[in-house]
């Protein structure tokens, strides 16, 4: 459950909330929405797709952390070591117009966690921070909205089929998942491309292309994972 | 000199006139851009179409799709919802419990084992729609074939639609004048200029003056104002044995906005026809088909105005003339009938808008390039429509023959002397052996395939004999089908959304092209 309410210095001075990564805060996620401003921080890890919101059918952009419901592969004990999604930097904050708000509820609010106002009801460095993030995340998520509306009326999206075979034997068929058409993209006429290059799209075309190339990096990843989880198992 | 056939002229505004057209057009696209090829429509200003057809088949699916007619546009002006077959009540018994699902998916497996026998032999308390497919199951639970992420024109389930007739026309309209290049002119036609070979020249307009064309497409409804009329086609009624000869329509408002909404029609037997009951978001289309030879109107009103209840009180009944039959030949000369202009039946398997579309394909991917070899396509046009058009009649009589309810329009139907011959040999074949495709089920696209006569005849509790040590052969591959059906039947149910939210989900956000 969730209980979203507007963060004031009054009510909420003394809270305190854990800002590092850990399964037990929600960052076991094999999928996370992104926005346009991080993709050359994420191809250098992880591969940047497309896939359908279930609710509305319509398309999203995220980075793959991982294959299986619940698996960040580039999450351990330490946390996130890579590049952490913005996404799952938040924590429990949202935005509420030009104001944040917070769950109360979430596991995050701990009072071994930071503060986020100081006693004078000021904001904390770390809040600062959070209030950073959104400056970027908010105009962030229309800017990627309208990207992806640009690749939808360009059909320039394609299915993607990932089949995975592990040395422990299993085997994963993922479904459900996009990128970008190559020789969609060949076939554009001259002012489309002038178009998606001067709207700064046809770099973020390239990034998604090009962390194609990190399935097969977090296969190994998951395939590691899955032989020291077997050699544990036999006690080797 | 060889004449080439460049132009053609389609004669008719209602759903079978710009289907054709767009078929037409959309095969021929190239041509068109290239200047040497046009269609154009000719409409009446002044003659209302008659909408009939609020059911579909699953054809209309890739018709529409080959056309570049985007799934959601469909769905947000034709008023448009899922359908996944027919639920046929009360035709056997007419007991309250008395039904039968006819879907529109195939059995499973259906092209490797013929699953009837194995049915009959062990039918585990389940109809036989039930245990080979899941449909029956979704359309009692009120479940859309397909989900919100699923594309365009793609499927979970097999399907079709639900449609405002009076809606769709326009909306192909405009596709065809805007996408397609389709010429639309507005004037009623006053003579048809005949050459001396019998041929159609050209078209005396009333507002638009004199149009020619190589290839006439009469699309002019009932009237057939071009292949009955000009050219003296007759008509050939089937009243010996399709009895019914009039519809009364109703359209009924839903309770309340978020009803549920049926992703089936429903067929309902009456003491003398049937009615169907169909889901559009909006509204519910009902209608009473009966004989009126069998019951005045008066009785048939009161008997529609009892099935839909209070719904229909302050409303009132269109009445319909139903003229089952079909034109003596489909194309002669240089015209050719689509839709009612070639026939009609009564609506009872939605076969009116999948004939208009198999024929417009069939114009349009045999487009004779010349008129010296236009005779050799409309002797197959008319080879394959004689057989389609019997091959219907047969489905829509075998609803009736198997019946066991007491009122005489339904004992009429059982009496031989009505029953085609063709049909009689099946059923008297069937006794001994299920259907499957042996039975001359041997034309490509096939408008009811052996599966639709299963579904019938065992939805209807006709009886095979099953010969004893004959299913061992296929009985592992027939239980393998038999689970899978089990376990998909269970994943679906799980995984569906409702009909109306998805259609109301198509309104909000759309369906991906991909």
């Amino acid at each position: 459950m969730t209980n979203v309410v507007l963060l004031n210095n009054e009510e909420h001075r003394a809270l305190r909330v854990q800002p590092g990564a850990a399964a037990r805060y929600g960052d076991n996620q094999r999928f996370v929405s992104v926005i346009a401003g991080e993709f050359a921080h994420l191809a250098v890890h992880y591969p940047i797709l497309l896939t359908k919101d279930q609710d509305t059918g319509g398309f999203f952009i995220g980075a793959m952390l991982g294959f299986d419901e619940g698996e960040n592969l580039f999450l351990d004990a330490r946390g996130m070591e890579t590049y952490r999604p913005l996404n799952l930097q938040r924590g429990p904050f949202f935005t509420a117009g030009n104001e944040i708000a917070i769950d109360l509820d979430n596991p995050r609010i701990d009072e071994a966690g930071r503060p986020l106002f100081n006693d004078a009801g000021e904001p904390t460095p770390y809040l600062q921070s959070i209030m950073a993030l959104f400056r970027d995340l908010w105009p962030g998520l229309e800017v990627t909205k309208v990207f992806v509306q640009t690749l939808v009326s360009l059909k320039l999206i394609e299915p993607i089929d990932i089949d995975l075979a592990f040395d422990d034997g299993s085997k994963r068929k993922l479904t459900g998942l996009y990128t970008i058409s190559q020789p969609a993209l060949r076939a554009l006429p001259e002012e489309s491309v002038l178009d998606l290059f001067r709207r700064d799209y046809l770099q973020l075309i390239y990034l998604m292309i090009t962390s194609l190339k990190q399935v097969p990096v977090l296969a190994r990843r998951k395939n590691n994972a899955l032989l020291k989880a077997s050699a544990a198992l036999q006690g080797v | 000199m060889m004449r080439s056939v460049q132009n053609i002229v389609i004669v008719g505004g209602g759903t079978a006139g710009w289907l054709t057209a767009g078929v037409i057009a959309a095969r021929h696209q190239g041509r068109i851009q290239q200047g040497t090829f046009s269609v154009t429509l000719i409409e009446s200003p002044n003659v209302p179409i008659i909408g009939v057809g609020e059911g579909t088949w699953p054809t209309l699916r890739t018709t529409l799709e080959k056309m570049g007619v985007s799934e959601t546009d469909l769905f947000r002006h034709c008023d448009a919802a899922f359908k996944q077959g027919a639920r046929f009540a009360r035709w056997t018994t007419g007991a309250e419990d008395d039904g039968y699902y006819h879907p529109l998916m195939l059995p499973q497996g259906f092209t490797q084992v013929n699953l009837v026998p194995h049915w009959l032999e062990d039918e585990r308390g389940r109809s036989f729609c039930d245990a080979v497919t899941p449909q029956g199951l979704l359309c009692d639970d009120g479940l859309a074939p397909k989900m919100i992420t699923t594309p365009e024109y793609q499927g979970v389930a097999n399907y079709a639609y639900h449609l405002d007739a009076g809606k769709f026309a326009p909306f192909i309209q405009k596709h065809c004048t805007s996408k397609l290049g389709v010429r639309h002119v507005l004037a009623d036609v006053q003579t048809v200029n005949k050459g001396d070979s019998g041929d159609i020249k050209s078209l005396t307009t009333e507002q638009a003056g004199e149009i020619a064309g190589d290839l006439f497409v009469d699309c002019t409804g009932f009237r057939s104002l071009l292949l009955g009329n000009a050219l003296g086609v007759g008509f050939k009624d089937c009243n010996d044995v399709l009895f019914c000869d009039t519809a009364m329509a109703m359209q009924v408002p839903y309770e309340t906005a978020d009803a549920p909404m049926a992703s089936h029609t429903i067929s309902t037997a009456q003491s003398a026809g049937w009615t169907w009951d169909i889901g559009l978001p909006t509204r519910r289309g009902i209608g009473y088909v009966y004989s009126s030879r069998h019951i005045s109107d008066e009785a048939a009103e009161a008997e529609l105005r009892r099935y839909i209840g209070p719904g229909a009180n302050g409303l009132n009944p269109r009445k319909i003339p139903i003229r089952s039959g079909h034109r003596e030949t489909f194309w002669k000369n240089n015209c050719v009938a689509v839709g009612l202009a070639a026939g009609f039946l009564e609506p009872l398997e939605s076969s009116a808008i999948v004939l208009v579309e198999l024929s417009a394909k069939l114009i349009a991917e045999q487009m004779p390039a010349n008129r010296e070899v236009m005779d050799i396509v409309a002797a197959r046009f008319n080879d394959v429509n004689h057989y389609r058009w019997g091959r219907i009649i047969d489905f829509l009589k075998l609803h009736y023959v198997l019946t066991k309810r007491p009122e005489k329009f339904w004992q009429d139907n059982t009496d031989p002397a009505g029953v085609p011959d063709r049909l009689k040999n099946l059923l008297h074949l069937w006794k001994y052996q299920p259907p499957w495709f042996f039975d001359e089920f041997d034309r490509i696209e096939e408008v009811f395939p052996a599966a639709s006569y299963q579904y019938v005849l065992y939805g209807m509790g006709f009886k095979t004999e099953v010969m004893a040590g004959d299913n061992s052969g296929t009985r592992s591959a027939a239980a393998g089908y038999l689970n899978e059906n089990l376990v998909m039947t269970r994943k679906l149910r799980g995984q569906l959304p409702k009909n109306r939210e998805l259609v109301k989900k198509i309104h909000e956000f759309g369906l991906q092209a991909i």
